[in-house]
């Protein structure tokens, strides 16, 4: 399967085996850099600090194509209040340990924090989420965006 | 005839509490959900009638999920003819209304209490009384546990106690358990919203902020930090430095020891002369860890232990048979200059210090605050932030924290926080005593000696996590209001566990110094150090003696760790910082005592206990001679 890529550099476009360095590079194959074969710029082909950051930091969530309004809890910012639609998956007994707090579609929920685990409010409850949760429970909004803590 | 009355609610929300005002019987309190794992009863005389009172685990809802609603279901079964009292946080009324629903099939008489009513009217909300017990048809009392309010008018309200009346749509409602759940809750919030009103808008109070802060992702570290070393100072340097040497130095060196060895010497003569020495008691103020303000000191000739016998005489049988008693008493491992000594002058302070702190702490509601900044830290052992409470816990007393690793959903957490509570996490009366040590150490040894017990709780736990494999469970953890920790409570807490301590330390430091005591009369501790010398000199390159303290270490690793404490820094020291660094690694890894030995197979059986144990004691010995190694080759 022929991959194209594309040179940030100078933009030419190239299919990655052209980019196999000469022989006799001390770092061999195992540098993770591609060289363009129009200007010899050398460059990481991923940012692999980066995606390690991100997989450290940021899940990405596990919807596509959720309307504009539908956002996951992890999308709040700290402060706003938001109104419950979809527990996520995870099935019947952790929507239960949800549910005896009260955190149930219709239920409002303030977010506290996000870091280093995101709590909620639900009521004069606070709770503190894994993550993992607060990456699948869908709201949506029911203020405008406060504005932040000074 | 005698009735019984069963005390149901979510957790945290002070059925412990309300069930010492009824019945003026302690059961621990704390201010994190989850402190009752057992059933408690005890009987009360209400108006002249004896009722019998049941405190029972805080629960969610009634589906026998976690052990906690196994426990109350099951003992909600067995009293049919009880009377059920919920108790509600005032504050969470929706929560407690499904519990109260749930409630409502088992039809019997129930009262509604809501408790902790005074943090309702804080936040400016209130709730319509009258009305929600003519909705339910139960009795509903408002009290606020802690300072003994509203008892009297819940002893009033249990004969008036009747089943709750709930509409047929609602309590018939189909569906599996979470539908049903989501039914309840929606009569929940019909009930709400006739009851509950907000009055005016909360104002966050400094309490509300310092608990944000604890879990902020920046100055939560600090504060995590500050609490750190407010530990460290109060227990490392004030208990197990100023309170020890006052009682020992200063109460049994200089005066009781040698009260009760002439007093010994008179009920027991054998002809023999104890050496003396002038030995200084200073008192001071700790400072830093190596400075101290001192504010007096005080010296007095006293009389050892050790002796010599008047030269040139044979002992008699008789008089032989005095000096093995008299040995037994105040010899060198005598259960007075040595067993009581160890247990009162040196545990007991630490001990003390320990638990005052910690119930504080826990009464503050700070501990699920750290399990929030901790939850992502555990999350490598497979474990999430719930398991922080029982490792925290174990810094107090392994035993007891092993019991509360039951409120850990699966197995799996359950065996890793145990295993690493055997393992490497300190007991205070271990941990005080380490503090000494480290104290004679060079920073970098105390550094060391860290890194290395927080890199063994890391490996040994992802390591058990996948040898167990299994499921890990969901972190929801309910962050409790911080409040300002009662020192009625504080101090009652801290009497209750250090009796407890107590009952259990003392008699197993006098059986392991009997033991000692045996073993040196009949000559055959030195062949016991001769046996491991491999071990202990070979392997660890320590000095043959310290055989002993690894011997009482299998009876109490904290035991073990005074008498490297004592071969340290004691009158005659014998340890170089390097070995004092590979001693303190090797009996930090032993397995606590032989309590929590028991404790293990009690709650997970003596299968899990053996092989524990069978890991422990080989993986401690290892470790310390892979220290020593790197030590000599690095040439330290």
């Amino acid at each position: 399967m022929a991959e194209y890529l594309t040179c940030p550099f100078c933009g030419f476009e190239f299919l990655r085996e052209d980019t196999l360095c000469e022989h006799g590079c001390p770092l061999g194959a195992m540098c993770g850099l591609v060289r363009c074969p129009n200007c010899q710029y050398e460059y990481p082909e991923k940012p692999q600090s980066l995606t390690w950051l991100q997989r450290v930091f940021r899940r990405p969530s596990p919807y596509t194509d959720l309307p504009a309004h539908v956002i996951t809890v992890q999308e709040l910012k700290p402060g706003e209040r938001a109104r419950v639609l979809c527990l996520g998956t995870g099935g019947p007994q952790r929507h239960n340990s949800l549910a005896v707090f009260g955190l149930v579609p219709g239920a409002e929920i303030a977010l506290v924090q996000h870091h280093p685990s995101p709590v909620i409010q639900v009521e004069e409850t606070e709770l503190a989420l894994d993550p993992a949760i607060a990456r699948e429970v869908l709201v949506e909004r029911v203020e405008p965006v406060a504005p932040p803590p000074q | 005839m005698g009735q019984t009355t069963v005390l149901v609610g979510n957790p945290n929300v002070g059925k412990s509490v309300l069930f010492k005002n009824l019945t003026r019987r302690y059961v621990t309190v704390s201010n994190y959900p989850g402190t009752t794992v057992e059933v408690v009863r005890a009987k009360a005389a209400f108006d002249g009638r004896e009722v019998e009172v049941v405190d029972t685990p805080g629960v969610n809802d009634l589906a026998p999920r976690s052990d906690e609603a196994r426990v109350t279901r099951q003992l909600l079964d067995e009293t049919a003819g009880a009377t059920i009292v919920q108790v509600a946080d005032a504050k969470n009324l929706r929560r407690a209304l499904l519990l109260t629903l749930q409630l409502a099939e088992l039809e019997r008489p129930t009262v509604l209490v809501l408790n902790m009513y005074d943090e309702l009217e804080e936040r400016g909300r209130q709730i319509d009384i009258a009305r929600l017990s003519e909705i339910l048809g139960i009795p509903v009392v408002a009290t606020v546990a802690p300072r003994n309010q509203g008892t009297q008018e819940l002893i009033d309200a249990l004969p008036l106690a009747a089943v709750p009346t709930v509409p047929d749509e609602v309590a018939r409602a189909p569906g599996d358990e979470y539908g049903r759940n989501r039914v309840l809750l929606g009569y929940a919030n019909e009930i709400l919203s006739q009851t509950y009103t907000v009055a005016r808008p909360p104002n966050p109070s400094a309490r509300v902020r310092l608990g944000l802060m604890a879990m902020h992702p920046v100055k939560g570290v600090g504060v995590l930090a500050v609490v750190l070393f407010a530990v460290f100072w109060f227990v490392g340097l004030f208990g197990a430095g100023t309170l020890v040497d006052l009682l020992e130095v200063g109460v049994f060196e200089q005066r009781l020891n040698p009260l009760v060895i002439r007093a010994t010497d008179v009920v027991l003569p054998f002809p023999h002369a104890h050496e003396t020495e002038a030995l200084t008691y200073s008192f001071g103020l700790p400072a830093t860890p190596v400075h101290e303000v001192t504010v007096g000191s005080v010296e007095r000739e006293v009389v050892r232990p050790s002796y010599v016998l008047d030269p040139g005489v044979d002992l008699s049988a008789v008089q032989e048979a005095l000096r093995f008693v008299h040995d037994f008493l105040v010899g060198p491992y005598g259960a007075v200059t040595m067993a009581l000594a160890y247990a009162f002058a040196i545990v007991l302070p630490i001990v003390t210090a320990f638990f005052l702190v910690f119930s504080i702490l826990e009464d503050s509601g700070y501990f699920p605050r750290m399990a929030i900044m901790l939850n992502r830290v555990f999350r490598v052992m497979g474990l999430n932030g719930k398991a922080v409470l029982p490792m925290i816990l174990g810094l107090g007393c392994d035993t007891m924290a092993t019991m509360t690793t039951r409120i850990l959903e699966t197995r799996k957490e359950r065996i890793v926080t145990t295993m690493l509570l055997a393992l490497a996490v300190p007991c205070s009366a271990q941990l005080g005593v380490l503090l000494a040590l480290m104290a004679s150490l060079a920073p970098a040894g105390a550094l060391v000696w860290l890194g290395l017990v927080v890199g063994v709780i890391f490996l040994v736990g992802w390591l058990t996590a996948r040898v167990i494999g299994g499921p890990g469970s969901d972190f929801i953890l309910e962050i409790p209001p911080m409040r300002r920790p009662q020192l009625s409570n504080v101090l009652v807490k801290t009497a209750s566990r250090l009796d407890w301590y107590l009952r259990e330390v003392i008699p197993l430091f006098v059986v392991g110094t009997a033991i000692l005591f045996l073993l040196d009369k009949l000559h055959l501790l030195s062949a016991i150090a001769q046996a491991a010398e491999p071990l202990v000199t070979g392997w660890l390159g320590l000095p043959k003696e310290m055989a002993n303290a690894f011997l009482v270490g299998f009876m109490r690793r904290d035991f073990g760790a005074v008498y490297i404490l004592d071969a340290a820094t004691g009158p005659a020291a014998v340890l170089t910082p390097h070995q004092i660094l590979v001693a303190m690694v090797t009996i930090t890894l032993f397995m606590p005592c032989i309590a929590n030995f028991l404790m293990i197979a009690k709650e997970h059986g003596m299968r899990t206990a053996v092989s524990m144990a069978a890991f422990i004691f080989p993986f401690a010995f290892f470790v310390g001679g892979v220290i020593h190694r790197l030590g000599v080759w690095l040439s330290i």
